[in-house]
């Protein structure tokens, strides 16, 4: 276990999670660049282009603290620089626990224990690579085909408000499943999630009221901090 | 091949932007972003599978190819069909560069949808709009850069932070998701209350019903889409009789 786990914060490995944080960062800085350049072509001014980014922004912070939690609990598994290289791209913490303990099972060890060592854990990141890799190579490769599809609807005229529709229904349907997952998990959880649905709509009216555009870019930072609350509150 | 080809239109691109105007229009915005997504994905798709090349014959820990099949197929089984299910089923509120920002940054559905949404919210652009597609990139990225430099300063600073905080506080951030979720569906039930409720409706469907798991991103949506499409529609041929 104490030769896997130095091997796993070895300076060689750090290398390779760096160069994936500093790609990562690098393509977010590109797209907000070609974003405001094309930005007055859609009809967006200057002023929001800075609300867009300043929204997104404000708004991550909330779940990445949360994504943060649970990723240190990979770090005792798999090391610092595997989980930076895993939750930073692609992964999500749960999944790529269920990726690296399936991985060191094949070697006959399992995730933690005392024989985790160098063949378990390389195997492990053979597991974690190659399983999500799969995402990766789809969307590299077939991007520019659902584009293409994409652009053939979009052509006739009464299809655009038929994309806009299927997009606000698709986007209601992402959030439902998940949101059904969460409620599943327990009747504190089913609350947390009522209060924030009912929260919401207070804070849009009051921004809308109050013309506090402000208001409605911290609007998911409230909601998350009501939820906590009442999480709090009742556990 | 065609990487290099789309390398050199693209660098033409930036060199013509940079000589004459910074504006772009929407289609350049696409093409730059089929060209950079597909860089950036490329060259990370080459550096996670050099990290384990390099472990098994660099470092000579290599497992064994069997055992490296064994691991895989058995995680393969599990995660496989959503590979191809996630990017169809967000494409359409994700759009083109957001595909390529969510899928390389991940927690697309705790982080960057809520992001974009919020983002569409603020400035009032709807999805599957080209606005609602350039303000979804802007948010997104800025959302990518928040959560890779807090992951990056929480890890290097060795999670001590973490440590100074009490458990009962720790163990709250459960909630962190449901609330994200609860606010996201009421901002858009706020427009159309009804398709909030089919929403919720297959939501809690797919996750207690006999569907299989990698199945029910896809399904949920489906069914949201075709519900509320059809409900549109009985509505406007009320409205025309």
């Amino acid at each position: 276990m104490k030769q896997a786990m130095e091997l796993a914060n070895s300076p060689v490995i750090w290398v390779f999670a760096a160069l994936v944080v500093v790609i990562v960062i690098f393509q977010a800085i590109v797209f907000i660049r070609i974003a405001s350049q094309a930005a007055p072509a859609v009809g967006m001014n200057k002023k929001e282009v800075g609300a867009a980014v300043r929204a997104g922004a404000i708004s991550a912070l909330g779940p990445s603290f949360a994504i943060i939690v649970v990723a240190i609990s990979l770090i005792t598994l798999i090391g610092d620089p595997v989980t930076l290289m895993r939750i930073g791209i692609v992964g999500s913490a749960p999944i790529e626990t269920v990726g690296a303990s399936l991985g060191s099972q094949a070697v006959g060890v399992d995730l933690g224990s005392p024989k985790f060592n160098e063949i378990a854990f390389t195997n492990a990141v053979w597991v974690m690579c190659l399983g999500g890799m799969g995402w990766l190579l789809f969307v590299a490769l077939f991007t520019k085909s659902l584009d293409k599809i994409q652009t053939k609807v979009a052509r006739k005229g009464n299809n655009v408000t038929l994309l806009k529709a299927v997009s606000t229904a698709a986007m209601i349907g992402a959030f439902s499943f998940l949101g059904g997952s969460e409620m599943i998990k327990g009747v504190t959880e089913s609350i947390v999630l009522i209060a924030a649905f009912l929260v919401m709509p207070i804070i849009i009216m009051l921004s809308k009221k109050l013309n506090a555009s402000w208001l409605r870019e911290w609007s998911l930072g409230l909601v998350i901090l009501v939820g906590l609350s009442v999480g709090y509150l009742l556990s | 091949m065609t990487i290099s080809k789309e390398m050199n239109t693209a660098t033409q691109q930036v060199s013509y932007t940079e000589t004459t105007t910074q504006a772009i229009g929407f289609e350049t915005f696409h093409t730059k972003s089929h060209f950079w997504g597909r860089l950036t994905i490329w060259s990370v798709i080459l550096l996670t599978i050099s990290l384990p090349l390099y472990l098994s014959f660099g470092l000579g820990y290599h497992p064994g190819w069997s055992a490296i099949l064994t691991g895989f197929s058995a995680y393969a089984a599990i995660v496989a069909v959503v590979w191809f299910i996630e990017p169809i089923s967000y494409y359409p509120v994700l759009g083109v560069s957001g595909t390529y920002l969510a899928f390389l940054t991940g927690n697309i559905g705790s982080m960057c949808l809520p992001s974009a949404s919020i983002a569409q919210s603020v400035v009032g652009a709807e999805p599957g709009t080209k606005k609602g597609e350039i303000t979804a990139t802007l948010a997104i990225s800025a959302a990518s850069i928040v959560n890779t430099t807090m992951l990056l300063f929480v890890i290097v600073g060795g999670s001590y932070f973490l440590t100074l905080l009490p458990e009962s506080l720790t163990s709250t951030f459960r909630f962190v998701l449901p609330a994200i979720f609860g606010g996201v569906i009421a901002q858009f039930a706020m427009q159309k209350p009804m398709w909030g409720v089919i929403g919720i409706a297959f939501g809690l469907f797919v996750n207690l019903g006999p569907v299989p798991r990698s199945l029910q991103t896809f399904l949920c949506i489906l069914g949201t889409v075709i519900v509320c499409l059809l409900l549109d529609k009985m509505k406007k041929t009320k409205e025309t009789a």
